[in-house]
């Protein structure tokens, strides 16, 4: 077997553009499923029946759909429904951000109801009014439960991004797997490819035991 | 807009076969997930300490690395490393198990550590040896503990399974593309295609929820 590393050298700025989209891609995601999931939390905790249907069913749907099947679908179908041709970055993107902001969404929803409704009922009962009830007793409980799982599911979107490979997006696994094709140089690439991944989440991963640890709740 | 579904019902039959593969990649990487993230699970609690450093790390590693580059590693690099070449199910089959017997291992870790130290000091203070306490006090309750996160972790499955179309696994995702491109009639194949995952996926997760709603107490301490 002769292996020729230099070839991981040799496309180093091709392999660090691919990683940075990568991060570009986790972090948009994550800017755009942040807000759309609490926006939808609220809107299944809602007095109104539409609303709060609206949301399980969108929430159901995508958390029950394999996320590569989801990117082709975007891809296939966004252009025919919309009339309007994205490229595939935000085609990705869009896939990207349906399936996170779903999972986000329960995350939110959870934290509030992990909140006893006692106390929402005892602030109204001293004359807050439900959105300062909100403000100054739910939410400063909830989010030490809201952030270790939104950092376990920022380490899953990181690796998700991969999928979007498929259509072609130029992200780290597209990039490895377009010099892969083109060289010749499966093993090398392939391990390539797998080191930086790994490179990257590993540190991420274990940030996430330290927040998780960190914000423990204890019952 | 028109829709034309004449191609899926003329290959309806090809796309069953598809979803009877996905069904049993899915079986399979389950059961034997299953298998090795206990051992690794237990292993990181009760085993010796040398051992515990490489299951972290494994653990750790897998975590850390998209499921698709294992698979896509599996496939392409293991027959130049080793000169054995695996049919891409069975390729699909050993990437998604070491994949997701990682995630099993840290449910087993989760549920063995949520019992309280209380308990087993007591059953210690009763006389019971450390087998004993595993097998009669711990796991009892951890295994119910466990129970919905193997609800998740079924659902994960079927759909990582979708992922082994970039090896060429004959699942349902592949035939669905192959369709597709065939009949150049994406749209009405990849939303079916969606909604059959959905009725999968679907159920599943509701009839684990309601199995863990029925024998949740015996998980209470």
């Amino acid at each position: 077997m002769n292996l020729d590393w230099n070839i991981v050298w040799d496309h180093r700025a091709e392999l660090l553009d691919g990683a940075l989209l990568t991060v570009l891609l986790t972090v948009l995601t994550m800017v755009v499923a942040v807000p759309v999931g609490i926006v939808l939390a609220l809107m299944r905790l809602s007095k109104s029946r539409v609303l709060a249907g609206a949301s399980q069913a969108y929430v159901e749907f995508f958390r029950n759909l394999p996320l590569i099947l989801v990117v082709y679908w975007a891809f296939y179908v966004m252009p025919v429904l919309l009339h309007i041709q994205f490229s595939a970055f935000t085609t990705g993107l869009v896939a990207l951000c349906l399936n996170v902001s779903a999972y986000n969404a329960e995350t939110f929803r959870a934290g509030i109801n992990s909140i006893r409704k006692g106390q929402t009922e005892a602030a109204i009962a001293v004359g807050m009014s439900r959105w300062q009830a909100m403000k100054k007793v739910v939410i400063p409980q909830a989010w030490r439960r809201v952030l270790p799982v939104l950092a376990s599911t920022w380490v899953s979107l990181f690796k998700d991004t991969s999928l979007v490979s498929v259509i072609a997006v130029g992200e780290l696994a597209h990039v490895a797997l377009q010099i892969r094709s083109s060289s010749f140089r499966v093993l090398e690439m392939l391990t390539a490819m797998a080191v930086i991944y790994w490179l990257m989440g590993y540190p991420q991963a274990k940030l996430v035991d330290w927040i998780q640890k960190r914000f423990e709740v204890k019952e | 807009m028109d829709f034309d579904f004449s191609a899926l019902l003329d290959s309806w039959q090809y796309l069953l076969g598809g979803l009877g593969i996905t069904l049993l990649l899915s079986l399979l990487t389950g059961i034997g997930a299953l298998v090795l993230g206990t051992a690794l699970g237990l292993g990181r609690v009760y085993g010796p300490a040398w051992l515990r450093i490489p299951i972290v790390f494994y653990i750790d590693t897998q975590r850390a690395i998209p499921v698709l580059v294992v698979l896509v590693w599996f496939y392409f690099a293991v027959p130049i490393l080793t000169g054995i070449s695996f049919h891409p199910f069975w390729a699909a089959l050993m990437a998604l198990t070491l994949h997701i017997a990682a995630y099993v291992a840290e449910i087993v870790r989760a549920g063995i550590e949520s019992i309280r130290p209380g308990q087993i000091r007591a059953a210690l203070a009763l006389g019971m040896s450390r087998p004993q306490i595993v097998r009669k006090v711990v796991l009892p309750q951890a295994l119910v503990r466990m129970l919905p996160a193997f609800g998740s972790i079924l659902s994960i499955t079927i759909k990582d399974t979708a992922i082994a179309t970039v090896i060429a696994v004959p699942e349902l995702m592949k035939r669905a593309e192959t369709i597709a491109g065939q009949s150049y009639r994406p749209i009405e194949v990849f939303t079916v295609v969606m909604v059959i995952y959905f009725i999968i996926l679907f159920p599943g997760t509701r009839l684990i929820d309601a199995l863990y709603k029925r024998v949740a107490h015996l998980g209470r301490s």
